[in-house]
């Protein structure tokens, strides 16, 4: 028989974190409206953002994408496009042999995708093209001709995971694997009065940040250090990342983050930054390269489509038992924060709910979709699509008021998390659920 | 090609191409980088400006178009030192995060509030609606709306017609 889960009180006598009395509030600041510093600058068109930076003598950037998700390039022809008038520079794998491959966790994205070598998704870069105007980098790009020996593009995470399946990547196709262990799961659904399985799937999302990605670069020769003016979120990460590439000393890399126009986690990956150093360093003269929508959309990291497979045990009287899950997140051709999004995704598999026995298992798996990475809650929103349902789906099996059936489960001072973390102060989940009952007018009751 | 046109006031002689957008003619041969571009498609409203007293996004608009016409850009409409009322009460009710839909934010709310100085919060959803932000939820900018009705109440509009 399931028992209330409450150590609030043990956790009040005998910690100092979680002290019921008030904080002493800052005079100043918390707990008053404060004007933002920069509010002025963007409300007159003042704030500079990246591609509002412009230098005398500036270059501007196109890219060649790939023509085929998945495909060797066989050849790639630049002789037409270095003809168009103010062409200075079109930039190939062979240009730059030294470059290394780059990435946030696992550094598997090719700057440039040579000859011999595979595109993985849309959105690799096969050439970089330098001119006088936007407008000439955009036709020599077009001009760009590529020949290809098509793979089997594989869109499923499913199909990926298939022994005969291509492995997009030397190491196959599954990325990382984790493990969740909680209690003993077994013995919690022999304790269950009814279990409920199933399947859940979540989709494609872009964070979709009103600024698209863009930058401007500017080699000091002098100094032998590129300044890179490019929206990210992560300025130490990617310099590191940048100089590794590049084979550069990190105070050879400066990133100067101008105004940033959104960013959700879409910004944390690596851009355009790379592509803008190389031909800043090559040419000598200031280089910009803005992304359009499209480009965006088809090029950088997305939310993960994840499949949760959420099986649940329940007591008559209405307490969680076990919870046994499986996460398979689609984390498309590149690593980006994939390992790190789909096992946050299996550490809230129960949500806010006390469950002492959960077990589960998460894959990230390769495909040659757009990449996923990050976006805000990092896998969670995907776990809650999931563990809300199954309560939704419990509380109608069992009769119950889906709100009281929450309320009788929730996290307080103390409970423990599926991956063993004691929550010691903050728990906010039953003043939460109870405001959603207050402010949505819910009357209580069941749908049986 | 050459064009001239009135740009927040001033006269304006701009050698331009066919093909160049309204938008480019701004930000790139004038230097008014207020202006935004987040599609390029007339869809998120960033790179809304008003011409002729209409609503535009100057992306969908061949600069050869704008030929002999009147452009108010964010720049036209207030300074850090002389903020229009509506700049005001972006700042005061907290309306601006990123800050990138925010040019074409207040000036479809300049347009809004010219033709209707009191209007109902639909109202304001309904004037805003061609004006995407991703950070905000909108709430506070509707807020902002509301605040710069009541500090315009009672003042001429500054629009002629």
């Amino acid at each position: 028989m399931g028992k209330k889960y409450n150590v609030k009180d043990y956790y009040c006598k005998h910690t100092t974190r979680c002290s019921t009395e008030g904080r002493k509030k800052s005079k100043r600041f918390v707990g008053h409206n404060v004007l933002k510093a920069d509010a002025w600058d963007k409300v007159t068109g003042d704030a500079v953002y990246p591609d509002d930076i412009s230098f005398d003598d500036m270059l501007h950037i196109k890219v060649k994408r790939a023509v085929h998700p998945h495909a060797v390039l066989k050849n790639i022809d630049i002789s037409k496009a270095l003809k168009v008038s103010g062409v200075v520079d079109i930039i190939t794998a062979e240009d730059i042999p030294e470059v290394r491959q780059y990435g946030l966790i696992v550094r598997d994205q090719p700057v440039l995708v040579g000859v011999g070598e595979k595109m993985r998704y849309l959105g690799d870069a096969l050439a970089v093209v330098v001119a006088e105007s936007k407008e000439a980098a955009k036709k020599a790009r077009d001009l760009i001709k590529v020949k290809v020996e098509e793979l089997e593009v594989i869109t499923d995470p499913f199909r990926a995971m298939e022994d005969d399946a291509p492995s997009i990547h030397p190491d196959g196709n599954i990325l990382i694997t984790h493990h969740l262990d909680k209690g003993d799961v077994e013995k919690g659904f022999a304790n269950s009065d009814i279990i409920v399985e199933n399947k859940y799937q979540t989709q494609f999302i872009d964070q979709l940040p009103m600024q698209n990605e863009s930058g401007a670069a500017f080699y000091d020769e002098r100094k032998g250090v590129v300044n890179i003016w490019a929206s990210t979120q992560w300025l130490h990460d990617i310099q590191a990342d940048v100089a590794q590439s590049l084979r550069l000393a990190k105070n050879q890399v400066r990133i100067i983050q101008p105004t940033i126009g959104g960013a959700f986690g879409k910004k944390e990956d690596v851009s355009v930054h790379i592509h803008l150093a190389i031909a800043a360093i090559r040419t000598g003269r200031p280089v910009k390269f803005t992304y359009t929508r499209e480009e965006s959309m088809i090029t950088q990291s997305k939310r993960h489509p994840i499949t949760i497979y959420a099986k649940t045990g329940v007591s008559k009287d209405g307490y969680l038992q076990a919870w046994e899950t499986k996460f398979i997140g689609d984390t498309g051709a590149y690593a980006s924060s994939g390992p790190a999004v789909v096992h946050k995704g299996m550490y809230h598999c129960t949500g806010p709910y006390n469950c002492e026995n959960v077990r589960g298992v998460s894959h990230a798996v390769y495909t040659n979709n757009t990449f996923c990475g990050a976006m805000r809650g990092f896998g969670t929103t995907q776990a809650a699509f999931a563990y809300e349902s199954q309560i939704d789906i419990i509380a109608h099996k069992l009769g119950m008021d889906p709100a009281e059936f929450r309320k009788q489960n929730i996290y307080e001072i103390g409970s423990t998390t599926p991956n063993g973390q004691q929550l010691n102060h903050s728990v906010n989940a039953r003043e939460t659920i109870e405001s959603a009952v207050e402010l949505s007018g819910w009357k209580g009751g069941n749908s049986k | 090609m050459k064009i001239s046109l009135t740009v927040n006031g001033q006269l304006r002689e701009v050698e331009i191409t066919p093909y160049t957008r309204l938008l480019d003619l701004l930000r790139e041969d004038l230097g008014l980088t207020g202006t935004k571009e987040g599609c390029g498609k007339g869809e998120c409203g960033a790179c809304t400006v008003i011409m002729d007293g209409e609503l535009v996004a100057s992306c969908l608009v061949p600069a050869p178009q704008a030929d002999g016409s009147e452009v108010l850009t964010i720049e036209g409409l207030g300074s850090r030192d002389n903020l229009h009322p509506i700049q005001e009460s972006f700042v005061e009710t907290g309306a601006v995060q990123c800050g990138f839909c925010i040019p074409g934010m207040i000036l479809a709310s300049k347009k809004l509030l010219d033709e209707n100085p009191h209007p109902a919060e639909e109202e304001i959803r309904l004037g805003l609606s061609g004006n995407i932000c991703r950070c905000t939820g909108y709430a506070k900018i509707i807020d902002a709306v509301m605040m710069a009705a009541e500090k315009m109440d009672g003042r001429e509009s500054d629009q002629d017609g």
